[in-house]
């Protein structure tokens, strides 16, 4: 009862922060102005081609990631230190409220905060997508152009596989948000916005790291464990990057359920060590 | 009567064991019995807030032991028996002023039913019982303030924290909750009282320490802290050779037009002055003055200062 206190009020605090709101509208604009983009960048002089809808999705998908991205990590360094500095944090602390309730509490307010966010811009995506789909002129026949038609394809209305691309950026900015709440425990907020940013880029360029630790690449045994405990520690976002699979998922990835349920599961057990962490180090911390 | 508070050598330094570390607290000991207004004064930096985060458990202590209704400080279930009231306090602006007395209620496991009468019964309280349903972004600085009482009687406490309760407020809410501290004192309720407003103090405080740079500089009741004082005798028209006279017996004299003001330190020496200045002057009045806590209070920050 008292988590899920703290996380409604963390809910209904975050949703009124003025620069949450604004990266929010801001990319739902950009979604639903990429239709007319993609008629103006496409390749076919037929709108709603199979081309043309996958230039939506990239662009949506792509867009949707950097507004999480700059949601969770925002939203991430001022949960806790706001809580202090506004002074809020001593009238629950003196209440019979455990440590470890605050911060899960406070956890599960920024995670909903987000699964609000990325479910409003995945529901105008998908809209988007399907809006694309429907508005589609039929595919020119090879006998009209006298060539085989590659990448006009009619394409369905509804397609699942973007769906699990919204739910992968959700787990994948979770996962992020839980980095950054661990390290609020002990940073300030402008130190850990930048540790939150050199943490992601790290944790996307994670095959680089593996393939630096690996033995095909010759380095000082002190540097490759180096980028072996970076490999290791760092959440690998690369994993969560499913765009080109979603839009081609003939050729990498056989069943995406699968694959997003694998990665999910990694996802959640990488913010249960986050918030282990972070109850452990926030049990003796001062505030 | 049992002690509310115990607190035994404790000291907080900040910054460690580093060269320009700082003992906030440094090595105090008192103890405030069950049902006491106690005041807790001292000039900004002087270590009051440190000392209550600390007797909440929100801040460790370097060394020494503090004890709250008998548990360690910081105790989960003493919780349950005290609150706190920080220095300008802030909320949730999106809620409501019913809806952080809500939430503050669901922090002591409260049902729905017992959420909803404590709510009513507080807003009505502490005066906001036809502002509950406004957001705090349109409440008043008085108004925060009695919202922020108000969550600090949820649980009818034993023992209630206040740091800086009247801080800005106009004059009536400043009464008001100058009243409430004072009931609170006559319903058996301990309080730990910590304000610049020394007025307040005295008013309603059993005893008093005073702190500056961490340490207690005086601890006891009103009574026994503040002496009582000098007496000012006002002569009219007394002749220069009675002034001169007089003068010995006196801490100070001025003089204001027809009229000459002695400060006399004791009460001997007004019984001197009186004599000699029989028949040789008017009297105008002989004034006992007690020492206010103010006045203690300047008196000994300048001391240390010294």
């Amino acid at each position: 009862m008292i988590i899920w206190s703290i996380a409604k009020t963390t809910v209904g605090d975050a949703l009124r922060k003025k620069v949450l709101q604004i990266f929010l509208v801001v990319a739902i604009g950009l979604i639903i102005i990429s239709l007319s983009f993609s008629q103006t960048l496409s390749f076919s002089s037929r709108a709603g081609s199979s081309t043309d809808i996958m230039l939506v999705k990239s662009f949506g998908l792509g867009l949707m990631a950097v507004a999480a991205w700059l949601i969770s990590l925002v939203m991430g360094v001022t949960l806790i230190p706001q809580e202090i500095e506004r002074r809020t944090i001593y009238t629950i602390l003196s209440k019979p409220v455990k440590r470890y309730e605050f911060i899960i509490g406070k956890y599960l307010g920024a995670i909903l905060t987000l699964a609000i966010n990325v479910g409003i811009m995945g529901v105008v995506f998908i809209a988007v997508c399907v809006f694309k789909a429907m508005t589609a002129e039929p595919p020119p026949t090879p006998q009209e152009t006298g060539i085989p038609v590659v990448g006009m394809e009619q394409v369905g209305l509804f397609d699942w596989n973007m769906v699990w691309g919204v739910i992968m950026i959700y787990f994948q900015f979770m996962v992020l948000s839980s980095v950054v709440l661990f390290l609020s425990v002990v940073l300030t907020p402008t130190v850990n916005f930048f540790m939150g940013l050199g943490v992601y880029i790290v944790g996307v360029m994670a095959p680089l790291t593996e393939t630096l630790a690996g033995p095909d690449v010759k380095l000082h045994f002190l540097l490759k464990g180096f980028y072996k405990v970076l490999h290791t520690v760092v959440p690998n976002f690369d994993k969560f990057n499913i765009t080109n699979p979603l839009l081609h998922p003939e050729t990498q990835v056989k069943s995406i359920p699968v694959y997003t349920g694998i990665v999910t599961l990694y996802a959640i057990l990488y913010a249960l060590v986050m918030m282990l962490l972070a109850v452990i180090v926030f049990r003796k911390k001062e505030v | 009567m049992a002690d509310a508070i115990s607190v035994r050598g404790l000291t907080k330094v900040y910054g460690g064991r580093l060269k320009d570390s700082v003992a906030a607290v440094d090595n105090i000991s008192f103890t405030v019995a069950e049902g006491e207004v106690f005041g807790f004064i001292g000039p900004n930096g002087a270590g009051k807030t440190t000392t209550i985060k600390i007797l909440l458990g929100l801040l460790f202590p370097t060394s020494g032991e503090a004890e709250v209704l008998g548990r360690p400080a910081g105790d989960i279930e003493t919780k349950r028996r005290i609150s706190y009231l920080p220095e300008s306090p802030y909320f949730y602006e999106h809620m409501t002023g019913a809806e952080v007395i809500d939430f503050y209620c669901r922090l002591f496991r409260m049902d729905a039913a017992a959420r909803k009468q404590k709510t009513q019964e507080l807003l009505e309280r502490v005066g906001l019982a036809e502002d509950g349903n406004r957001t705090l972004r349109q409440y008043s600085k008085g108004m925060l303030q009695r919202i922020g009482i108000a969550q600090a009687l949820i649980n009818d406490p034993d023992l209630l924290f206040l740091d800086e309760p009247t801080s800005g407020l106009d004059p009536m809410a400043h009464k008001d909750i100058t009243e409430l501290i004072a009931s609170l004192g006559k319903q058996g309720k301990t309080v730990f009282l910590s304000s610049h407003q020394l007025g307040d103090v005295e008013t309603v405080c059993d005893r008093v320490a005073i702190i500056n740079r961490g340490r207690i500089v005086k601890i006891g009741t009103l009574d026994d802290l503040l002496r009582a004082g000098r007496t000012v005798v006002t002569l009219a028209k007394p002749t220069d050779e009675l002034v001169d006279k007089l003068k010995p017996h006196a801490e100070r004299v001025s003089v204001d037009g027809e009229l000459v003001r002695f400060y006399v330190e004791s009460e001997e020496d007004v019984y001197s002055m009186l004599e000699a200045a029989r028949g040789k002057a008017t009297l105008v009045s002989v004034v006992p003055q007690r020492q206010t806590l103010e006045d203690l209070f300047v008196e000994i920050v300048r001391e240390v200062r010294k």
